[in-house]
């Protein structure tokens, strides 16, 4: 028998109406607002449009002849290939890993998702401190061990795509790992008895049952990996600020930030955003096609 | 059931509640007591005042700014929400954004040139005449020559304390390579081989993030091509765009090749174009780079931090060539207090805004952020117990012959962001200096 909370619809809109105007606010009108900005001519922050750029579509033209964008787009590229191979990747060991032991396991797991409720700017602040030319951690160690002579400037064009995706890595493979726990937590541990019953241990157990049953689990990571890659911005900007080293550094985020928040070119700024929302949604369809979750799991 | 819906109801109109209290306005806080004023109308109420200043970070008058905070709170039993942030282009922006969509602070403490247009001009603060039409004694204790005239020929802030902008030299450092320390006819020649010397006994000769601010050395280098008259001058584009090769563009663009000679000679750090200039800072002050080139500001920065060593600092002259004199450099009075019409408006913060502005920029406040500044006070400042790093930058700026401002304030933020990102293109060869000159200027 059905509550009245579900028979009555009322209840619902009017959980359901605050949250639509909160979106509708904050998401929906500055989306569109955005779109406007990006084909007008705005030559500051907050100043007002001076009307709409001559052709309308100048600074969609602009990004394709921009090589600061360019940059951005093949760093931010890679960034995903390494968040899908590194962040999940090291996840889904952790994951089995601690699903294999019996003590220790919530240990574990607090320790690894502990990054994560740290600031993205402590943590810029922090790996700044540990990758300093003068006395920074590696440079001290590396040359205390006799590993090199002089300091290595690790924000220097051959070390600072190691340098930006370290702390991006390491900040959000805890977050996996969370995710993946709880998945292989649910698988039934019936499954596991009957397994060994039959020889299946080790490894062949983890080929055989574990990564079939945790697929869905897994795709949802990679989803979300993917897109998550398209909005890393606070820790590479907090760490390399305006494309350190030499327009090198860029990323989509920090480009579109640097725009239009340092050098006031708002519209330009606005058309690189919409450039990362449709990478985003072209990119979560293929994702989402690729890694389609299956129903029979 | 009953309680089922009333649960629900409740708890949708808590989030109504939290989302509409989300959007609301900061309203001010008053409490019962009444604050003080020197102006001519009293707060009825404590008022909590926002301001934005710069002495944030490592400024050298941070404490002193502080220090005066309290000193203000306790006197009036007003608050203080003081939002300090470290004065760069940044920053700048995020003030003038502050202004644009309507989140300007009560008391604002900013620069007075060109980059306090955009808000002057929208009539977001408010000029001395009408303050002084109420107030009248509203910045009576200082010269109304030196304060700055906005484009629509007003004055608008108190100022603040002066800068200048000059070389500070390592002293250990120099003596262990068996250099002297730099006096008022320092020429480049000398300098270059003084670098060399430097360089080849293993220091850095100059701590400088060609990264974060390349401008120190951009005025100089701009100065060493053209004379101190001319230093204001900035280049023009003609009617297609293109740069014109007037005297302007050519100081702009042989200054920055100096620069790039500098880079390729090695005199730099080995990571300035990774370095924070807090970092190279350090280099200077931990004795591992000789010169410096900084501001007024640095030398509170020097006192705070390393108190044990002033002794091995000294302010000396930017080396010069053409017709400059090593003797003439950058300063002048850049920044003051604004009061905003935001604050000006609200009946509760008016005279508070006034009188924290008045506490501010008095004589005695004023005494304590000064050492060797200039300062628009009618009685001048009176520092007391100048340590070695300030009596040697007294010594230095009595042999100044010459001051003028910067002309990176003769340009537009825009342009200024282009320009010294550009630098380091410039001086690794991916951009040439003229090109660098155009792009910014194309922005101004």
């Amino acid at each position: 028998m059905k509550s009245t909370l579900y028979r009555k619809k009322w209840p619902l809109l009017v959980f359901l109406v605050p949250a639509l105007a909160f979106l509708l606010v904050f998401l929906y009108y500055p989306f569109v607002q955005n779109i406007i900005n990006s084909m007008s001519e705005i030559s500051g922050l907050g100043t007002p449009s001076q009307g709409m750029q001559e052709p309308w579509y100048a600074n969609y033209a602009a990004l394709f002849t921009d090589s600061r964008l360019r940059t951005a787009m093949k760093n931010t590229l890679i960034l995903m290939v390494c968040t899908v191979v590194f962040q999940v990747g090291i996840a889904l060991v952790l994951a089995l890993l601690v699903d294999s032991i019996r003590v220790g396991a919530q240990l574990f797991r607090t320790l690894y998702f502990f990054p994560i409720v740290i600031s993205a700017t402590a943590l810029g602040l922090m790996f700044n401190l540990i990758f300093l030319y003068n006395g920074g951690m590696v440079n001290q160690l590396l040359m205390g061990m006799g590993v090199i002579a002089e300091n290595i400037d690790w924000k220097d064009q051959a070390h600072f795509l190691f340098t930006m995706l370290l702390p991006v890595m390491w900040q959000y493979v805890g977050f996996y790992f969370v995710i993946l726990v709880t998945g292989l937590n649910n698988i039934p541990q019936d499954l596991y008895e009957a397994a060994s019953l039959d020889g299946c241990t080790g490894l062949s157990r983890v080929r055989y049952i574990t990564l079939p049953l945790l697929r869905n689990v897994l795709c949802t990571c990679l989803v979300l990996a993917i897109t998550g890659a398209l909005k890393v911005f606070d820790l590479p900007w907090v760490m390399f600020g305006a494309g350190m080293p030499r327009e090198q550094g860029w990323l989509t985020g920090t480009y579109m930030y640097d725009q239009t928040f340092n050098r006031g070119n708002v519209d330009y700024g606005s058309a690189i955003a919409m450039l990362i929302v449709v990478l985003g949604v072209v990119l979560s369809n293929v994702a989402n096609r690729v890694f389609k979750p299956r129903d029979d799991i | 059931m009953n309680r089922t819906r009333m649960f629900s109801i409740a708890l949708a109109c808590a989030l109504l509640i939290s989302l509409l209290a989300g959007c609301a306005g900061t309203g001010t806080k008053h409490s019962k007591a009444p604050g003080g004023s020197t102006g001519s109308q009293s707060p009825a109420k404590k008022v909590e005042l926002t301001v934005v200043t710069s002495y944030g970070g490592d400024d050298g008058n941070r404490k002193n700014y502080e220090d005066a905070v309290k000193a203000f709170e306790a006197a009036t039993g007003n608050t203080v929400l003081d939002a300090c942030a470290t004065s760069n282009e940044e920053w700048k922006a995020k003030v003038l954004t502050d202004f644009e969509t309507g989140t300007e602070p009560d008391v604002l403490f900013f620069f007075t040139n060109a980059d306090a247009e955009p808000f002057i001009q929208a009539g977001k603060v408010v000029d001395i005449a009408t303050i002084r039409s109420e107030y009248p004694e509203y910045g009576a204790n200082m010269k109304d020559s030196m304060f700055a005239v906005a484009a629509d020929g007003k004055q608008y802030a108190l100022p603040s304390s002066g800068f200048w902008e000059n070389l500070f030299v390592n002293t250990k450092v120099l003596t262990a390579c068996g250099i002297e320390v730099p006096g008022p006819d320092y020429t480049w020649e000398q300098f270059l081989k003084d670098c060399q010397t430097i360089r080849d006994k293993g220091y850095t000769p100059i701590a400088c993030s060609l990264f974060e601010v390349p401008h120190y050395w951009f005025e100089f280098v701009v100065m060493n091509n053209g004379t101190l008259d001319s230093q204001l001058d900035v280049p023009t584009l003609d009617s297609e765009g293109k740069l014109v090769m007037d005297a302007a563009a050519k100081k702009w663009i042989a200054g920055l090749n100096d620069i790039k000679d500098l880079y390729e000679r090695g005199y730099f750090p080995a990571n300035t174009l990774t370095a924070t200039d807090a970092e190279t800072v350090q280099l200077f002050g931990d004795g591992e780079a000789a010169f410096l080139i900084d501001g007024s500001w640095k030398v509170g920065y020097f006192t705070e931090n390393y108190p044990d060593n002033l002794e091995d600092y000294a302010i000396s002259y930017v080396p010069a060539k053409g017709d400059r004199a090593a003797s003439e450099a950058i300063g002048g009075i850049s920044m003051g207090y604004f009061i905003t019409r935001k604050a000006w408006e609200s009946p509760d913060k008016r005279a508070a805004a006034v009188a924290f502005v008045e506490h501010m920029t008095s004589d005695e406040v004023l005494s304590n952020f000064v050492t060797t500044e200039v300062t628009a006070l009618v009685n001048g400042a009176s520092p007391e117990g100048l340590n070695a790093l300030q009596q040697s930058a007294a010594d230095a700026n009595a042999n100044i012959t010459g001051v003028v401002g910067a002309v990176q304030d003769a340009i537009t933020s825009e342009a200024k962001t282009d320009l010294f990102g550009n630098v380091q293109n410039v001086v690794t060869g991916t951009m040439s200096a003229e090109d660098a000159v155009a792009s910014a200027i194309a922005l101004n």
